[in-house]
């Protein structure tokens, strides 16, 4: 075909344009006018999508919010040797920068101060109403002499972590690791690491989660593909009765089955198959997390498991019995590599939910079962750390999209189907 | 006809113009018994014409920063615990208010200029009379002694008012709790404390929460905001007992959040903070006023709740007064907003642990 287009010249068309060029124009207008149309919904993704992810990446190394309020000191602060307590001119600075800051700008500064050293935020805050009465120096002993801590050279080493207008000290701090007052990255305290752990806990949950949800979901989408339609559509109202409903209440409604007063403890307990003292601790802990998030995620492994199982032609079983393969032997061969796509699916839906599952854990979870999710919302709200809440979340978008990555390397991202 | 539209469309518009020069404003608060104690006591009895609507929370300053770093607030009026107050007064999420009217009648100095006083509310440990027929719990060491009273403790989830009340349970005066806080080795302290009781308890977020606890047996004992006690003794029949010990008292406040209708707000804020406003919440919640006038108004009226069955004393139910009082920590605001995130985070991993 290229050929003959070589060698005869371009195919013009009646008046006298290239084909090429004519179809490229009526193509043009098409394509246009395809983008216009879906113009409104690539916008609405760049707004409500891609500029808070962006947003939230900035703000977990953004350390600019103290450099503006403090530049000259950081200038002179740069001199210091951080052995012993600074220079006078650094006292000197500080005590100007302090005393003549305008509006929010040190109550800002002091929240984030105060997460490198506790004690900043009142020390800045006494300090800006006691510098008014100072008129001259030397500065350094009077600032001593209203607070101590000014002669404390640990809050003068935590200063030094924050003269760079970027910080991986959020991530850090996601790790349980920080920088000691030398800069240095080094562990965490003991008593307050708990990043790590809760990270291996939401992955733990959240393949629970997905694992339980893979067991009772694959039967029950098998029966719903299988039965005769007046039973299966049954069936299917049972799977979508309790995904319409609410998941505060269907949270709610567990904490009152599994209570230690709750319906099912009272039940064993009233027919003798339990001590009244020994009932089971089901709810407030890990295990009221990974029943109830199962429960509330099931439909997500149903459907599309469904919606595979339902196109995976019966004759193929059938031909495989009829050729002598024993049933277990046939679904495993047959049923099994047909499903997997919705498997997948499922699977990859049902955790990416659970990893970031919030209000679930907050109500059942106790003291043992709260997740990632629980923590950003705490800094989110209670701190005002919102740096470690985006380097809690980026971690967690990264978590996510490697698992993806890896997803697509090992099943191929092809094989994935939901319907 | 057209023409008719037009008139329409332009009366309609004027009139929203009208409407508007009175703002509205929307009042945020925390649910349940507080905030019904606050509809009627300041929201029901304000006729300056700003219809009010309200919205509950559950703390903390997350949701007001975004509004105001967004430019979008929707939030007016906030009712807010004191370190948050600092805070947020701190940043410029609050607007700055006119004390001249309370500052000088106040039980203790307002945390920051832009606060108006509202109550005095207290952690406090209760449990249920029918759950002791024998000896029953008096103090804080009882709280903390699983031996002694066995069964589960219900607890918040967040650090405050624990350590306290865990320092005072092994042996600190409640009036030095924030000294010996102030020392690595006294939070040390603290953390041994909650140890003892750590296999024992129940976590609760939502104020509503230690109530149910106690009342469906799940715990034997609880740490509750007393005015929920209160309520639920007062208007519904619990038989609930306090252990007024190492009660952790705190403040609340309300703030105008700056961006918002300010000026409806400021008014708002004025009318809920005079002596007759704060001791009028009182008759539905027992909180204790902020200001000493409002008190005295309480003490001549009792009996000053007010039941479905008449009217009941209010001062026993009270955290302020001089009984309790004497065996109560002062919560201190500054400590919190000093070193709030950091003895949080080892709280977590107390909790987690």
């Amino acid at each position: 075909m290229n050929q003959t287009q070589t060698s005869t010249g371009p195919i013009l068309t009646t008046d006298g344009i290239p084909l090429k060029v004519s179809l490229k124009k009526a193509e043009r207008i098409n394509k246009i006018r395809a983008f216009l149309l879906v113009l409104p919904l690539l916008a609405f993704i760049l707004i409500t999508f891609l500029v808070p992810i962006g947003d939230m990446l900035s703000r977990s190394v953004d350390d600019r919010q103290i450099n503006t309020v403090f530049p000259k000191t950081f200038e002179v602060y740069q001199k210091w040797d951080r052995q012993g307590l600074p220079s006078e001119e650094v006292y000197k600075t500080m005590f100007f920068e302090v005393k003549n800051s305008e509006g929010y700008n040190i109550g800002k500064a002091s929240t984030r101060m105060n997460y490198s050293k506790s004690g900043w935020k009142s020390l800045l805050k006494k300090s800006k109403r006691k510098f008014k009465k100072i008129e001259e120096g030397p500065y350094k002993e009077q600032m001593i002499a209203i607070d101590k801590k000014w002669g404390d050279i640990e809050y003068w080493k935590a200063l030094g972590q924050m003269v760079d207008p970027t910080t991986m000290g959020y991530y850090l701090n996601a790790v349980d690791l920080k920088y000691d007052s030398n800069k240095e990255i080094v562990q965490q305290k003991e008593n307050r690491r708990i990043y790590n752990k809760t990270w291996i806990k939401t992955f733990k949950v959240s393949l629970l989660v997905t694992l339980f949800c893979l067991l009772l979901g694959y039967p029950i989408s098998y029966l719903l593909a299988t039965l005769p339609m007046k039973y299966s559509n049954l069936l299917m109202i049972c799977v979508l009765l309790p995904f319409w409903t609410s998941l505060l209440v269907r949270t709610v409604a567990w904490m009152v089955m599994l209570q230690q007063k709750g319906v099912l403890n009272n039940l064993l307990v009233m027919s003798n198959l339990l001590a009244d003292e020994n009932r089971f601790q089901l709810m407030y802990n890990q295990t009221a997390v990974v029943i109830v998030m199962t429960q509330i995620l099931l439909p997500f492994m149903v459907l599309p498991l469904y919606s595979v199982m339902k196109t995976i032609s019966p004759t193929y079983m059938r031909a495989a019995l009829n050729l002598g393969a024993s049933p277990i032997h046939a679904f495993y061969k047959i049923y099994m590599p047909n499903s997997v796509p919705g498997v997948s699916a499922g699977c990859l839906l049902v955790f990416i939910i659970a990893i970031g599952y919030y209000i679930t854990p907050e109500l059942v979870g106790g003291k043992d079962g709260q997740m990632v999710g629980n923590w950003i919302a705490y800094h989110l709200k209670t701190t005002l750390n919102w740096g470690l809440c985006a380097s809690l979340g980026a971690i967690l978008l990264a978590m996510m999209t490697v698992l993806y990555w890896a997803y697509n390397k090992i099943v191929g991202i092809e094989n994935i189907k939901l319907g | 006809m057209k023409k008719a539209i037009k008139v329409a469309f332009f009366g309609l518009i004027s009139m929203a113009f009208v409407g508007s020069a009175i703002a509205d404003i929307t009042f945020v608060s925390w649910g349940g018994a507080y905030t019904a104690s606050q509809q009627k006591a300041y929201i029901d009895t304000y006729d300056k014409g700003s219809s009010i609507t309200v919205e509950n929370y559950n703390g903390g300053l997350g949701e007001i920063k975004a509004q105001v770093e967004a430019g979008n607030v929707t939030w007016d009026v906030v009712d807010v615990l004191p370190d948050q107050a600092i805070t947020g007064c701190d940043e410029g999420l609050f607007v700055k208010v006119d004390q001249s009217e309370f500052i000088n009648d106040m039980v203790v100095p307002p945390v920051s200029d832009c606060v108006v006083p509202q109550i005095f509310w207290a952690y406090t440990a209760f449990y249920d009379k029918a759950a002791f027929p024998g000896k029953k719990p008096k103090n804080i060491k009882d709280f903390f002694d699983v031996k002694k009273f066995p069964g589960k403790r219900g607890i918040h989830t967040w650090a405050n008012a624990l350590i306290e009340m865990a320092l005072v349970a092994d042996g600190v005066k409640a009036s030095k709790v924030y000294e010996v806080m102030s020392t690595p080795e006294g939070i040390d302290r603290a953390f041994a404390k909650l140890d003892t009781i750590k296999d024992h308890v129940v976590f609760w977020s939502a104020g509503s929460k230690p109530l149910e606890l106690v009342s469906s047996g799940e715990v034997v004992m609880a740490l509750a905001y007393n005015g929920r006690i209160g309520a639920a003794i007062l208007s519904e029949g619990k038989n609930f007992e306090y252990i007024w010990d190492a009660t952790v008292l705190e403040q609340e406040y309300l703030v105008a959040i700056k961006g918002g209708n300010e000026k409806e707000a400021l008014e708002f804020m004025a009318h809920a903070s005079t002596a007759e406003s704060n001791a009028e919440q009182a008759k539905y919640i027992p909180y204790g006023p902020m200001r000493k006038s409002s008190i005295n108004i309480i003490k001549k009226g009792e009996p000053w709740f007010i039941t479905d069955s008449g009217n009941i004393d209010i001062l026993p139910h009270m955290p302020t007064t001089p009984k309790v009082l004497k065996r109560a920590v002062i919560g201190d605001p500054v400590w919190w907003a000093d070193n709030g995130a950091e003895v949080s985070e080892r709280f977590g991993a107390w909790k987690g642990n």
